[in-house]
């Protein structure tokens, strides 16, 4: 049960990872990349790691998406 | 005791996924954002209530958990719905009366939300 | 050719991870490393969570090298984005949205509970999942959703900056404590280990945890607040 979970959840990453390369709006991307970094986070909770699995959460989905996004508005708003 | 607790854990899993079914059946952003929010936010502190029926020495725990979710869910699908408002995402064509604009409208200026 | 060579790089990476996924076993039991490792922190250092202990006294060395890494990030990030304070100016003809009172009213309840549980992490870094870095981490965040929902406040630079350089040099200091009067750099067993489990035991662990927790909440919110304006 927890291996089909766990398996379930990276396959999660596998897939906002990949939609963050493809996508094509900026922010779209964004979101999408800290959606896996959200998804890593609950991986490493299941996998037993609290502590790297708070850094994570912390950190990967919240600061860098927010610097993400901070980024795409001083560059124009993510338009060509 | 356990059987309150899951009865309580299955009709919070029932609301949750009517939250599902209504952010796929819904017809436009507002009223999918409003399904989702409702009924998750209950289903959540459903789930919360019925893990504090298994766990009673998590009882403190879990209602900060619940405070937490009572506060931050209604007030991001807030932030969500007045962003999606103010880039003029499409209505659904049954909508009547669109309270936030008309508002803006009064006070002269057409973008206040 | 290029979508030829992408796609057998794409190919070859397949193969060595099926390789690693293939040979991939569920281990029953703990390594020879961490067996000893789970034995030693409890006994020696007091400390109940093993990764804390392991991070802020044997490798403590690397912790203080991560804070320095961090440190030069924000250093780097002052240098390029600070300096002339360029208010972003929005585009002719159109006002700014009003903040919205509910998420500022929303933020400003449940900012409290952020630190509070920041403090929290770090102050139980010993005992449970956490310490320093993680609660630094979740006090940024409530930095994050502060400037997010009330994008009027004003961080204070000057006072963050001496705040998370005090907090440095006091960590270095504490180092040095242990050089003198315990086996080694960042040795905890400057205080006494106190009472298994219980808040203030585990030797210095809870005062370089707390330092930590200082420095790396203070750093993110400058680099966030750097990248804002």
């Amino acid at each position: 049960m927890l291996e089909l979970l766990v398996i379930l959840i990276c396959g999660s990453i596998l897939v906002s990872g990949v939609l963050a390369v493809w996508l094509d709006n900026l922010m779209a991307a964004m979101v999408s990349a800290g959606l896996a970094s959200l998804f890593a986070a609950v991986s490493y909770v299941l996998l037993a790691a609290p502590d790297v699995a708070m850094a994570e959460a912390a950190i990967g989905s919240g600061l860098s998406t927010l610097i993400f996004l901070y980024a795409i508005r001083r560059t124009g708003g993510g338009r060509e | 005791m356990e059987l309150t607790g899951s009865i309580l854990v299955l009709t919070g899993a029932f609301f949750l996924f009517s939250a599902g079914l209504g952010l796929l059946r819904m017809p436009d952003t507002f009223t999918r954002i409003q399904a989702g929010t409702k009924a998750s936010t209950l289903g959540n502190i459903l789930v919360l209530a019925g893990l504090g029926f298994y766990h009673p020495d998590w009882a403190l725990k879990l209602l900060v958990v619940a405070y937490f979710v009572l506060m931050t869910n209604p007030l991001s699908s807030h932030a969500l719905s007045r962003a999606a408002h103010a880039i003029r995402t499409p209505m659904a064509p049954s909508t009547m009366v669109d309270a936030l604009r008309e508002e803006g409208d009064r006070q002269g200026n057409g973008d206040v939300s | 050719m290029k979508a030829a060579s992408s796609l057998l790089a794409v190919l070859l990476f397949g193969a060595v991870f099926a390789g690693i996924v293939g040979g991939y076993g569920e281990r029953e039991s703990v390594s020879a490393l961490a067996e000893q490792y789970l034995a030693m922190v409890p006994r020696e250092l007091g400390a109940p969570n093993v990764v804390t202990g392991i991070l802020i006294t044997y490798r403590g060395f690397d912790t203080l090298g991560e804070v320095a890494v961090l440190f030069m990030v924000a250093a780097g990030v002052g240098v390029l984005l600070g300096g002339k304070d360029t208010t972003t100016a929005s585009e002719p003809g159109r006002e700014p949205r009003r903040p919205s009172e509910l998420v500022g009213n929303g933020a400003e309840i449940t900012l409290p509970l952020i630190f509070l549980f920041g403090a929290y992490v770090i102050k139980n870094g010993h005992l449970s999942a956490g310490g320093g870095f993680q609660g630094g981490a979740v006090v940024a965040s409530g930095t994050m959703l502060l400037m997010l929902a009330l994008p009027a406040t004003k961080l204070n630079h000057g006072f963050l900056g001496v705040t998370e350089s005090l907090a440095g040099v006091v960590y270095v200091g504490i180092g040095i404590l242990g050089l003198v009067f315990a086996a080694g750099f960042l040795d905890s067993h400057i205080l006494p280990l106190g009472e298994f489990g219980t808040l203030i035991s585990a030797g210095a662990i809870p005062v370089i945890s707390a330092l930590l927790g200082v420095k790396v909440g203070a750093e993110l919110s400058v680099i966030i607040d750097r990248f804002r304006n």
